[in-house]
């Protein structure tokens, strides 16, 4: 039944090759990225590569600054702009009309197709130089934070809107105040949705490396920053720097060593996120 | 609120509108205090929502209008001109049990004491006690009496829905509004919530919503008939099922007799 639906003619056969070729295209391109980063940089991956800073400009040592760095900036974004996207949701969806609603989630689309770089560059001249905090770790986790409140406004604002009505009913029957009902209600209700969005939000933090280049990392000589308006390394600007700089043969196994690790990384991040959205995501 | 008279709601030139189209029009009644009200009428006929506009719950709905005075215990509940309703107040004097029993993700405990403690209506050394009576007023107590700190998920239909009356119960409501509370559940379990709204009917208002007819006759001392977009007939449960004025209350109960 299904071959004959799909193999019909030879504009059928033409279509399901076509597409099926674009398929295996998208797959082999996955795959080889995967298997050249793990063929590469897989040998370097030891305890020690883990758990020592680097040496000689990143041809000895290892990476524990810069894999502190990234978490640093990731995790420091997403505690900042989880409360924020978190208000901004609730705003909307419970005390906006349904016009205003829709503007506002426009913004915050339009926020989110905003290039990275502009986010830079912005961070730069308001933290960095109005605010005095200079390349600091703090500049990159607001810049940052900036950066991924769309995307956790948008999941939690799913997330509030799947929360079946009747739920909605039950509180208000029982004379709870709107407050009332997103303590007990709204926020219990929609709780998949925000640690969703905020895994989404981590993995893209986590990734992001234009917006941070030049506000709050450095190549080289730091390890965990002590104060305010110190900067971090990260996973990125090592990858960025020493690809590009490298003449050791030990430096250039240590770019593919930080790749790996940071697409680990990442794709930690956006598979929790995958898993607590199919579990909890549609039903309730 | 105390009720000063005999009357607890007085519905006057009362309509019903989802944006432009009219749901309810002219709805011209009153209910006694302490009496058991039932609302019949072909599915789709405004039931639900006239049920739901007593206690305000169409509000969440941006496109819901109200026309005419509807007044609680004495009080306009959709004027809001002087000295605006507390509407959470008013809904904390008027329970709520749904079709379909909606209990929240916690214990059966917790959830019998939810209105209870998230209003603050009692002393938190009460709360047992509260639960334990509430429980037991819906014949629940001997169920679930050693889980009560297992989800309430746990529990059956029929058990969830005596659940969410009781936590309606705890609240201590004067008036109770009931939509559809048999509908989803079991012959025994629908058994045990009708005996219970006759029980509850000698101490609080009881409205409720049925398409059971037998039901409606049964517990219900009051009915009121809706059908295409207005109250088609309403009064006395003798009076309406023993000989019906209108055609259309006839035919009504005629097709549903068997
Ligand atoms: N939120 C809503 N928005 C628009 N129309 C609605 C809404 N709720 C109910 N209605 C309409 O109002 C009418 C009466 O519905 P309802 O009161 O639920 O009927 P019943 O409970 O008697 O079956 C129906 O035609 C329904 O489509
Ligand atoms: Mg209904």
């Amino acid at each position: 039944m299904m071959t004959s639906v799909r193999g019909r003619g030879l504009v059928g056969r033409f279509w399901f090759l076509l597409t099926m070729l674009t398929t295996v295209l998208s797959v082999m391109l996955l795959v080889s990225v995967v298997s050249v980063m793990v063929a590469k940089g897989g040998a370097v991956l030891t305890w020690e590569f883990f758990s020592q800073p680097s040496r000689s400009f990143g041809a000895e040592g290892g990476i524990r600054s810069q894999i502190m760095g990234t978490l640093i900036l990731a995790v420091g974004a997403g505690l900042i702009s989880l409360p924020i996207a978190l208000g901004t949701a609730l705003y909307q969806s419970e005390y906006l009309s349904l016009r205003f609603q829709s503007v506002v989630m426009r913004l915050i689309y339009a926020l989110n197709g905003v290039p990275t770089i502009l986010f830079g560059l912005f961070g730069y001249l308001v933290f960095g130089l109005y605010f005095g905090l200079g390349i600091s770790w703090l500049s990159g986790v607001l810049i940052l934070a900036m950066m991924i409140l769309p995307t956790l406004v948008v999941s939690i604002r799913e997330a509030i809107e799947s929360i079946p009505v009747q739920y909605r009913e039950a509180g208000l029957a029982l004379g709870m105040t709107i407050p009332q009902l997103i303590r007990t209600v709204i926020i219990p209700y929609s709780f998949h949705g925000i640690v969703t969005g905020l895994l989404l939000g981590l993995a893209r933090a986590t990734g992001e490396t234009a917006a941070i280049l030049f506000t709050a990392t450095t190549f080289f000589g730091v390890d965990l920053p002590k104060s305010f308006n110190e900067p971090v390394t990260t996973l990125q600007t090592h990858i960025l720097v020493l690809s590009q700089e490298a003449v050791h043969l030990s430096a250039t196994s240590a770019v593919w060593g930080s790749a790996l690790t940071l697409m680990v990384l990442v794709f930690c991040f956006s598979s929790g996120a995958l898993v607590i959205r199919s579990r909890f995501g549609v039903k309730v | 609120m105390d009720c000063p008279s005999d009357t607890v709601f007085i519905l006057e030139d009362v309509n019903l509108f989802f944006g432009s189209v009219p749901i309810l029009t002219d709805v011209n009644i009153t209910i006694r205090q302490r009496s058991i009200t039932s609302i019949i009428g072909p599915s789709g006929s405004g039931k639900s929502t006239l049920l739901r506009t007593l206690n305000r719950l169409n509000d969440h709905y941006p496109t819901f209008r109200c026309t005419g005075l509807v007044s609680y215990c004495g009080n306009s509940i959709y004027d809001n001109r002087n000295g605006s309703v507390d509407v959470s107040r008013l809904r904390q004097d008027i329970g709520m049990v749904f079709q379909k029993p909606c209990l929240f993700p916690t214990s059966i405990y917790e959830n019998v004491l939810f209105g209870v403690k998230r209003l603050k209506l009692r002393p938190k050394s009460e709360f047992y006690e509260i639960a334990e009576t509430m429980l037991r007023a819906v014949f629940l107590w001997d169920e679930v009496k050693d889980r009560l700190k297992h989800s309430a998920n746990e529990l059956s239909q029929g058990q969830q829905q005596r659940l969410s009356l009781a936590r309606a119960l705890a609240c201590e409501p004067k008036v109770l509004l009931l939509d559809e509370p048999t509908a989803s559940l079991d012959p025994k379990s629908s058994e045990a919530i009708e005996s219970l709204i006759l029980k509850l009917g000698t101490r609080l208002t009881v409205i409720f919503v049925t398409h059971h007819l037998e039901q409606a006759k049964q517990l219900s001392e009051t009915v009121i008939f809706l059908s295409d977009g207005c109250v088609c007939e309403w009064g006395g449960v003798d009076a309406i099922f023993s000989c019906p004025d209108k055609i259309m209350t006839q035919q009504y109960l005629a097709g549903h007799a068997s």
